[in-house]
């Protein structure tokens, strides 16, 4: 807990550098969010930030926030995301709606909010409300497909991560230049379906980002009891992709490391594996205690809550007054309220439903 | 009118496929310049490329996987599983995300995926073992198991344009063990309907792949005898044929059914409870299951012949329901 982030930013930027160029891409500066000239990758450019993106994020951080506090309340099975915004937020924002989407299971509303879907049909997946998106035949993670989101109807982790190569695959094989992004818990990384499709893509070259939301947990292990190497991004060699490591507490960190990772990836210059290490703040599920880790430690993480590093650093920037600060909270709140008045007003589940005649296509 | 080996038939119908849509594409191993496991991929890289023919390492699972993320993007992927005995590395991709997909989204996301593979034992001493029916079970597949080189052309053409995951069971012996005629033009065999093979009287005999054949030398023989067995050829195990099964057994009254998997809880196994609820009053005698004893298939051949269905066993097994003695 007593690793300063700044040290390790810098230093990731440096592998993040090295690790490029040996792929052939020319960066020609370290990419640092406080320096205005991005390197140039000889392609589209990426968004760049601004004070609007970034109060953007802020927001969709609180609304995450909220979201899942709400969903907590419903249901002591809902697997809380607090902590873990910045990756949340930041791995899916910029990103074109044409392009493909797959959310880690934790805390995949706000994504899923980014691209279109509306609150309250999301919130009225953990109420058993008939006008959730699934009817509620798969869990509150499986995203709408209308919006480009890979649906996850199972709760089995790893097939989705070569499902997301194989969308890539199709992007490419139609000759676009969508990209997919999949956020992937680092406990998953050690399937072998991690292994399987890391290697398809690296092979294929294949338009793919993946980001793995490092929470430091896999229900009650800690990474350093289930994790061979040091870093997770030191698997990436063996895939032939660059692995890039970034400060997952730091939303423009984030959003800018995923962004260089999309832009390479619209070029053809293939998939990119960028950890972000974050920390679950609560249980594995709303109802878990987490009595198996030390308090002091979860303390340590809260001082380093994403939503405050990045209101504070609104604030000393003055792209934020105290005020515009109340009011967007005030805005989200009533936004998260009015969701959950509309989800909760819904019909209930009924027999319909249960589809039996709509198994196949 | 042609005559062609089942694999050419299956060839046929894929290049045909390919030819008609440019989102059909294939991944697998050794597909390309080598012309597939037993052939059963020769001439496609020749004409359709690296561009359309991707060679995967052996990572199966994501190779299902990308199917199905193809699929969900519109494409028409088939990924071929070299042997059947390599299923078991694909379950969660199929059984767990390919299978619900349509049905989990309500409706909204759909996975039209091809896999194809090879089993049942044959010319090529490896990989024998059946998993077919393991398939059937699960909601939202589709499974086809052809026997005759027209439904095997027409059913290929049929799974690549279905808009559901279908599973595709190659028998290896029939690979260039039969040749048949097959109708020019776009010849298509809907998925989900059983063919009649040989119309008869006394009994029903429902088979699958290469035991279609062995019931066919078995009711010749029977024939004989003064039996005249109808001989239903499955062609699809799910969804299952229930109308033209029932309808057969109402016209015999009596019902054998044969496959190359295991006997326990083989697709037989849902035939019989299947016939036992939909037409018991139409039976005349209990009915008997074919399939192979509750072990693993042996590698060596001569144990195989020990193990695997054969022609007297079914003959048997008619004789058991008509109530004769064999004399095998
Ligand atoms: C294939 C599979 N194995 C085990 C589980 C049970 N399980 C659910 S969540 C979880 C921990 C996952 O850890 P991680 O990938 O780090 O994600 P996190 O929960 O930390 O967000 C486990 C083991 C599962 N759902 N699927
Ligand atoms: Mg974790």
């Amino acid at each position: 807990m007593t690793e300063s982030f700044l040290d390790r930013r810098e230093h990731l930027f440096y592998h993040w550098f090295v690790r490029l160029s040996d792929y052939g891409c020319n960066v020609g500066v370290l990419a640092s969010f406080a320096v205005d000239k991005r390197p140039s990758w000889g392609g589209k450019p990426f968004e760049m930030m601004t004070p609007e993106i970034h109060r953007e994020l802020y927001r969709l951080m609180v609304l995450s926030r909220l979201v899942d506090r709400a969903c907590c309340e419903l249901s002591v099975h809902w697997f809380p995301s607090e902590g873990e915004e910045a990756v949340l937020v930041g791995s899916f924002y910029g990103l074109r709606p044409d392009d493909v989407i797959a959310p880690h299971y934790r805390g995949p509303f706000i994504a899923f909010y980014m691209r279109g879907a509306a609150l309250d049909r999301l919130l009225a997946s953990p109420l058993g409300k008939a006008t959730s998106y699934t009817r509620g035949r798969a869990p509150a993670h499986c995203g709408p497909p209308h919006f480009n989101i890979i649906p996850w109807v199972s709760g089995d982790l790893g097939p989705i991560i070569s499902i997301a190569a194989g969308t890539a695959l199709a992007c490419r094989y139609k000759q676009s230049d969508r990209v997919t992004v999949h956020t992937i818990g680092e406990g998953t990384t050690n399937r072998g379906d991690f292994h399987e499709a890391l290697t398809l893509a690296g092979l294929w070259k294949l338009p793919v980002v993946y980001v793995v939301q490092n929470n430091q947990y896999a229900i009650s292990l800690h990474i350093s009891e289930f994790m061979p190497c040091k870093e997770i991004t030191d698997r990436a060699a063996g895939y032939g992709m660059p692995g890039v490591a970034v400060d997952g507490n730091d939303v423009a960190a984030v959003f800018e490391t995923v962004q260089e990772a999309v832009a390479r990836a619209r070029q053809g210059l293939g998939p990119t594996l960028i950890e972000a290490r974050t920390y679950r703040l609560r249980g594995h599920w709303a109802g878990d205690p987490a009595a198996y880790r030390p308090p002091e430690e979860v303390e340590a993480w809260r001082a380093q809550d994403p939503v405050v590093r990045c209101q504070q650093a609104l604030l000393a920037s003055g792209a934020l007054t105290p005020e515009d600060d109340k009011a967007l909270w005030a805005a989200a709140e009533e936004e998260v309220a009015e969701a959950l008045a509309k989800a909760k007003a819904a019909p209930d589940l009924g027999t319909p439903d249960a589809g039996l005649n709509e198994v196949y296509a | 009118m042609r005559r062609l080996t089942y694999i050419d038939a299956i060839i046929e119908g894929i290049a045909e496929e390919m030819r008609r849509d440019p989102d059909v594409f294939l991944i697998g191993q050794d597909i390309g310049r080598f012309g597939g496991s037993l052939q059963g991929t020769k001439g496609l890289w020749e004409e359709f490329g690296p561009s359309r023919i991707y060679e995967a390492p052996i990572a199966e699972s994501a190779m299902a996987g990308c199917g199905i993320g193809a699929a969900l993007m519109g494409l028409r992927p088939m990924v071929e599983i070299s042997f059947g005995e390599f299923l078991p590395t694909v379950m969660s991709q199929l059984v767990c995300h390919a299978a619900s997909i349509h049905y989990g989204t309500a409706g909204v996301a759909h996975v039209p995926l091809v896999i194809r593979t090879r089993v049942g034992i044959g010319p090529y001493r490896g990989h024998p073992q059946c998993y077919e029916s393991w398939f059937q079970h699960v909601p939202g597949l589709k499974v086809v198991m052809p026997y005759w080189p027209a439904d095997a052309k027409g059913l290929i053409k049929a799974a690549i344009r279905d808009e559901n995951p279908v599973l595709f069971f190659e028998h290896m012996f029939l690979y260039r063990g039969i040749r048949g005629e097959v109708p020019d033009g776009d010849h298509l065999v809907p998925i989900g309907r059983a063919d009649i093979k040989r119309p008869g009287r006394d009994v029903t005999i429902a088979a699958t792949g290469w035991m279609v054949l062995k019931a066919l030398v078995a009711a010749d023989l029977l024939a004989r005898e003064g039996i005249e067995a109808e001989v239903v050829d499955l062609r699809t195990l799910a969804p299952l044929d229930v109308e033209t099964l029932c309808a057969s057994v109402r016209r015999t009254g009596r019902l054998v059914v044969v496959h190359e998997a295991w006997k326990v809880g083989g697709i037989g196994a849902e035939i019989a409870a299947t016939v036992a609820e939909e037409a018991f009053e139409d039976l005349e005698a209990p009915i008997v299951r074919v399939g192979t004893p509750h072990v693993p298939i042996p590698s060596n051949e001569t144990l195989r012949k020990v193990v695997i269905p054969d022609t007297p066993g079914i003959i048997a097994a008619v004789h058991q329901t008509l109530g004769r003695l064999s004399s095998g």
